[in-house]
């Protein structure tokens, strides 16, 4: 009896739950889904009409605010809201609407989307099969990064690169000596992060030996690094005569130059095609019971 | 077997062992296999040479193009059944269940300067019940979708494998062979990640649609082994080196199959395989516990013994053809899965040796069977109180007492659903040959919502009349008899495992969050830290520069522990 009226309890919360948080309805669907070319339309209609609120790319302006960041999505989470958002605007605020045609719209939502996303969710237009021809041929990617089972240790496998970075941001490790990683510019951080520098560390034990490989990991104590034998070594600290830390990645950041125009294009339509897309959520109860049988 | 082992390095034992003792269907399986097993043969050869400071290297690489052939599945059993003393690369740290390391750094006398090395936070996981796996100083920690690789001697990380969705749904650890190490994902793939960088070597989904278990897998003969229970239970392999799919075995027949008519016309289903199975190289047959039957608390539906529910079977790791079978507990009304870790054990059994196989069963009762052909060799209550069987037959079928099944008013029954041990891993000492294990003591009340809808349960609870208790108990391993017991004051459920060691140690974590050192002898607590959260996992031990640890999981955190003299 006691259990019925918690089950019906349970429902009706399940039900009316999110009647009571007034999501907003996802809007229609982006025609232009999964359309590269529509996100580089989308970029410079953006630069034209966006910018001066919003900023360049989305990330904050002198009167809008930014579009990227993860907590702000009042303004529309899905195409289908940023869309409704542009064409309406929002009441009460500088954001009025906007006179651009619906397939306009549609572009910037895309742009604004691919801002957001991953590589993965809007991958960039060109040749992967001649861009997979790069990466293991003129490129020489494949010396250092693993993909798709080959290729060398000494750097990040890239099977999952285009679903972990943002497009720009490869564009940013291919071309620029300084780019972003995860956990610089001050950000305060909420786990413990692996060390993604991959410089070159040589460590001099104490009768002489001297031992090369990439830093992975270190502290006051110890050091950790995988050596240029494959092997992944641990050091007391303590017991070196030195250590030698290369604060500069083996990672070229010449690639637009490197290769033609073309065959950077294509690395890049290749590279921001690599990744493991999600499994949709599964319906019903979420995933294994609690106990014995996962 | 053992004396054979000890000499792992010695050319002219591993010949003979080649020879002599390996069955011919290994030799004309690897023929057909050659690639993948002469890998595994280089691996073993560039082992000799560090172990030799390299003085053997040359001419071993020179016999390996001669004899390698004939060799190889000797050494693919030898590399796969006795790891190196100071690794823990497997679930049970060796591939039959014993959880016994030669190790003896830390013994019964200096346990007292036992303390804790480091802790690594697991951000994201939930209840750990991870084991984690340890190769060369690197401690691999496995969750579904991820993988942490960390310095096993300081607890820093090397590297990080997430792939898409983040879980914090505990999963039961990982399995290392060559160089990779393999993970289940939530969407049930399997996948081999390089041991050295994380990076992924292969990547295959479940064939046929079965859902992958978070049960740690399991190598064997070249072949990676995972299992699971959806929709029905079952044990998939695929080629390690390749991922190609192999086989799969599972845990009902279908309609028409043999041993199909002990459903009593009903569609067999259930037999859940969500726990790491053992396996014997010589006999090249994997072991493997089966679930309960479907319906879970009625079985008025599905007349009959309803194979090969909470069954004991043994598979051909080749072929994935069912060897032998023994029930536990034939047509099963209170989830009694007979998926606790089955111990694999070379010794006499009332004066004649035996290839013996060892289990605490959920539904109270030790068991000892050969583990060669499945023979019933004893039955013997580990816990003080079962009252739904009055005993076994000289086959080892229960004698069932009537009136047990699961009612509307509630039925109690002892042990409890939860059983009278469960995931748990116990562990065998070939030294003291105690077989010790975590009891739950206790008796629960089964209730159904219906007594005549089908599947119309609603599980169990714990009565107050027999409040639950739990024990570490040593149980004299070919007899069953209680040797002595240590009761985790407050700990009423069983949840962490056991490890026993060379140093005359059990370690015994508690499931309210305490560690204690026991003597593997007499039970004696030596030594005892609070990790200050629940504990579900079980322990390991490995040794880095010749630095001995213990390590495991409590909540979301790895702790590892080392003597404090050995302190950097």
């Amino acid at each position: 009896m006691n259990r019925a009226l918690v089950t019906a309890a349970l429902l009706l919360t399940r039900m009316v739950g999110p009647i009571l948080a007034q999501r907003p309805a996802p809007g229609p669907p982006n025609p232009f889904q999964g359309k590269p070319e529509a996100v580089h339309e989308g970029e410079s209609l953006y630069a034209q009409k966006c910018t001066g609120c919003h900023g360049p790319n989305g990330t904050d302006g002198e009167i809008g605010p930014a579009l990227v960041s993860g907590d702000r999505t009042d303004f529309g989470a899905t195409d289908g809201q940023v869309f409704n958002t542009i064409k309406n605007g929002i009441p009460g605020t500088p954001m009025g609407p906007q006179k651009l045609s619906d397939d306009e719209i549609w572009k910037i939502a895309s742009y604004i989307h691919a801002l957001r996303g991953t590589a993965l969710d809007n991958p960039l237009p060109g040749n992967a099969a001649h861009g997979e021809q790069v990466f293991w041929g003129k490129g020489q990617c494949g010396n250092c990064h693993m993909l798709g089972g080959k290729g060398g240790l000494t750097a990040p496998d890239l099977n999952n690169i285009a679903g972990t970075r943002k497009a720009s941001t490869i564009i940013d490790a291919l071309t620029k000596e300084q780019h972003r990683e995860y956990g610089s510019g001050g950000a305060h951080l909420k786990t413990l992060p692996t060390m993604d520098s991959y410089f070159p560390v040589h460590v001099t034990t104490a009768d002489g030996k001297v031992i090369d490989g990439i830093l992975l990991n270190q502290d006051g104590y110890s050091l950790q690094m995988l050596g240029n034998d494959q092997r992944l070594r641990s050091f007391d600290r303590a017991k070196l005569r030195r250590v030698d830390i290369e604060a500069k990645s083996l990672m070229p950041t010449d690639y637009d130059k490197r290769l033609t125009a073309e065959e950077f294009k294509d690395l890049l339509a290749f590279l921001t095609r690599q990744g493991t897309k999600p499994p949709p959520p599964t319906a019903g109860r979420g995933g294994p019971p609690r106990g014995e049988e996962r | 077997m053992r004396d054979r082992l000890e000499h792992r390095y010695d050319l002219t034992s591993l010949l003979y062992t080649a020879l002599s003792s390996t069955p011919m269907y290994n030799i004309v399986q690897d023929s057909a296999n050659r690639t993948s097993v002469s890998q595994v043969f280089r691996a073993h050869a560039h082992h000799r040479s560090t172990v030799f400071g390299g003085r053997l290297a040359h001419s071993w690489v020179a016999l390996q193009t001669v004899i390698g052939f004939l060799l190889s599945g000797a050494i693919t059993s030898a590399v796969a059944q006795k790891p190196d003393p100071k690794d823990w690369p497997a679930y049970s740290g060796a591939d039959n269940g014993q959880r016994y390391s030669p190790l003896k750094q830390i013994t019964a006398a200096n346990a007292n300067r036992l303390q804790a090395k480091w802790v690594y936070h697991m951000d994201g996981a939930n209840g750990m019940e991870q084991v984690p796996v340890v190769v060369n100083g690197v401690m691999y920690i496995s969750q579904f979708n991820r993988m942490d690789a960390i310095d096993a001697r300081t607890g820093n990380i090397f590297w990080r494998y997430q792939r898409p969705p983040a879980s914090g749904t505990p999963q039961r650890g990982t399995a290392f062979y060559n160089d990779k190490v393999f993970m289940v994902t939530s969407d049930s793939h399997l996948v081999a990640l390089d041991a050295r960088n994380g990076g992924v070597r292969w990547d295959v989904k479940s064939e046929g649609g079965y859902v992958l278990a978070g049960g740690a897998p399991l190598i064997a003969h070249g072949k990676v082994i995972v299992s699971g229970n959806r929709p029905d239970g079952f044990v998939q392999a695929f080629d390690a080196e390749t991922g190609k799919y192999a086989w799969s075995w599972v845990a009902v027949p279908k309609p028409g199959e043999p041993d199909a008519g002990t459903w009593g016309g009903a569609k067999p289903q259930g037999g859940p395989m969500w726990m790491t199975g053992s396996y014997d190289p010589e006999l090249n047959l994997l072991y493997y516990g089966t679930g309960q039957p479907n319906p879970q608390w009625t079985g008025s539906e599905r007349p009959g013994d309803n194979l090969y529910t909470d069954c004991i079977v043994a598979i051909n790791a080749d072929t994935g053809k069912l060897v032998w079978y023994f029930q536990n507990t034939p047509h099963d009304v209170h989830d009694w899965d007979s998926t606790e870790t089955l111990v694999l054990v070379d010794a006499p059994f009332k004066g004649q040796a035996r290839k013996l196989l060892l289990q605490a069963n959920r539904n109270g009762y030790y068991y000892v069977l050969d583990r060669s052909n499945g023979e019933f060799l004893l039955a013997t209550p580990f816990v003080s109180k079962i009252d739904w069987a009055d005993g076994l037959t000289s086959k080892g079928r229960p004698i069932v007492i009537p009136g047990h099944d699961p009612s509307v008013r509630g039925t109690t029954t002892c042990p409890s659903t939860a059983g009278a041990t469960n995931w748990p891993a116990p562990t065998y000492s070939p030294d003291t040959k105690y077989f010790y294990v975590t009891v739950a003591e206790g008796c629960g009340i089964n209730f159904i919502t219906s007594s005549t809808a089908p599947d119309a349960g609603t599980g169990y609870i714990e009565t107050s009349k027999a409040p639950w208790q739990a024990y570490v108990r040593a149980l004299d391993a070919t007899t069953g008899k209680k040797v002595w017991e240590y009761k985790p004051v407050r700990s009423n459920h069983y949840g962490p495992g056991l490890l026993s060691t060379a140093g005359g140690i059990v370690f015994a974590p508690e499931q309210f969050g305490q560690v204690t050192l026991l003597d593997a002898k007499s039970g004696k607590p030596l030594w005892h830290f609070n990790t200050g959260d629940l504990i579900t996992a079980s322990p390991v031990t490995y040794s880095v520069e010749g630095e001995q640890f213990i390590a495991i999981a409590s909540g979301t955190n790895v702790f590892a522990f080392g003597l404090q003299e050995v302190n950097r």
